[in-house]
């Protein structure tokens, strides 16, 4: 395993009144790994996803990132702070895309740098050309995301997260949203990032990436990681019943 | 069968008159907009505070207020609230207070349901990127709901300059009651109200195509 870890979930619990939906997860990410999460809808891979972009509030547990505290479940204004301010290294790519629709690419890419690194408009115009470039949407830079694809707005929203040089980036099933025709884009990116070597959680359904791109897989159900390999072992040969059962589904 | 014989001079001829009473109204409708449009504002954020005790105040006026006749509480801010409270409101000061809290209480609904009607994943992802509650509300959520808000807060403007006119009832000289005066001293009423309600429908309604073509604008982007 590569690096140093990143970004760890530790004993992670999560409820919503009394339904419990992670039950005590801990995951770790190291530099550079790319670490799929899979498992049946329900088992908890977007609320697990979703703690790790502070976007939940762990009911239980913790969540580090560089070695310090980011979130607990009774934060103090120490915690909450640290928060905020690694809170743009940890870029997040929506199911729903959740470009800002009244803004042109070029904004949407633009806005963070601008309002939160403090980046000179020009700066910032050159940063997204860039990334608009690498996803290649240099041509609808000043379109607005209602005239785009959906598979076009989905490369928007990973250049637009890209834009704060994030240390980690957090997908949530990036393509479950798109036709199939326009997934093979969207991985296309996700697969030329992980080779460059930015470090990767990614939600998904897609089990080629997960096989391929993936450097960890990890298989959650029920709130709980059941199963955790590299991907050769994971669709090779499984070890628990409930990796096969998941995994038969694909098969047909 | 229809004798009357209409004699529209008298409105040349006290043109100044009914005009210092449209003064009045232009200046009341404005004025008191900008006061519902904060009104409604700090409503609305009643309505949404975290908080029950404060969400009921807001709540509970917005009902209050919109479930009592307008007329009923211009009436009651001119006569009850100087007793009750041992002021002395002018009558203008009466409708400015009176229609904005009713406004207010309308254009809270339109502010609220505009701010609900963004997306919370559009919040999220500000969130996410690092920008602060109150960045993301003022650059992605503002936006957005101005743009929903638009027709229904100009619907309520249309609304407010025609319910100026009930100051007529509380003695405010606006356009209305300089007509009911001129009626009364030149009996002339089928011109005079004719008239006065010519000059209504020539300010609400370009008032209301305009921000009809304004948001068409908006919503070709």
């Amino acid at each position: 395993m590569p690096g140093t870890a990143i970004i760890a979930a530790e004993g992670v619990s999560k409820r919503f009144d009394t339904h419990e939906v992670l039950t005590r997860v801990s995951l770790s990410v190291a530099e550079r790994e790319v670490v799929c999460v899979v498992g049946p809808s329900g088992s908890g891979k977007t609320t697990l996803l979703r703690c790790f972009a502070l976007l939940e509030t762990p009911s239980e547990g913790r969540v580090v990132m560089d070695g310090q505290v980011i979130a607990t479940s009774e934060p103090t204004p120490a915690i909450k702070k640290a928060g905020r301010v690694v809170r743009a290294n940890i870029g997040m790519v929506f199911q729903h895309f959740n470009l800002w629709p009244h803004m042109s690419v070029l904004e949407n890419v633009i806005e963070a740098p601008m309002l939160v690194r403090g980046l000179k408009r020009k700066d910032a115009v050159a940063v997204a050309d860039r990334l608009l470039d690498k996803v290649g949407l240099s041509d609808k830079r000043d379109a607005y995301p209602g005239r785009l694809s959906g598979g076009q707005q989905q490369r928007v929203a990973i250049a637009r997260a890209l834009a704060m040089s994030p240390k980690v980036m957090l997908f949530d099933e990036p393509t479950s949203a798109l036709d199939p025709e326009l997934r093979r884009e969207v991985l296309l990116v996700m697969r030329q990032l992980a080779a460059e070597g930015m470090t990767m959680l990614v939600v998904t359904h897609e089990m080629g990436f997960a096989r391929h791109v993936g450097t960890r897989v990890v298989f959650m159900d029920r709130g709980e990681i059941v199963e955790e390999s590299v991907p050769a072992q994971f669709f090779g040969s499984p070890r628990t019943e409930r990796a096969q059962r998941f995994l038969q589904q694909f098969e047909d | 069968m229809f004798k009357y014989q209409f004699r529209w001079d008298v409105i040349p001829n006290n043109l100044d008159f009914l005009f210092s009473g449209l003064n009045t109204t232009l200046i009341l409708s404005a004025l008191t907009l900008v006061l519902a449009m904060i009104g409604g504002l700090v409503i609305a954020l009643l309505d949404m505070s975290r908080y029950r005790p404060v969400r009921l105040v807001g709540v509970g006026f917005g009902e209050v207020i919109r479930n009592t006749p307008i007329l009923v509480q211009l009436l009651w801010v001119y006569y009850v609230l100087p007793i009750v409270f041992s002021l002395r409101i002018d009558a203008f000061t009466a409708l400015v207070i009176g229609l904005t809290v009713y406004q207010s209480a309308f254009i809270s609904e339109v502010y609220r349901a505009g701010i609900q009607a963004v997306p919370k994943g559009h919040r999220e992802a500000a969130q996410v990127l690092g920008l602060t509650q109150i960045q993301a509300f003022r650059r992605i959520v503002l936006p957005q709901a101005i743009r929903m808000t638009l027709p229904p807060l100009a619907s309520n403007f249309v609304q407010l300059i025609k319910f100026s006119s009930l100051g007529a009832v509380i003695s405010v000289t606006e356009i209305t009651r300089r007509g009911m005066e001129l009626s009364s001293s030149t009996f002339r009423p089928l011109e005079i109200f004719t008239f006065i309600a010519v000059v209504y429908f020539f300010i609400c309604w370009p008032l209301a195509m305009a921000i009809r073509l304004w948001e068409r604008r908006l919503a070709l982007r």
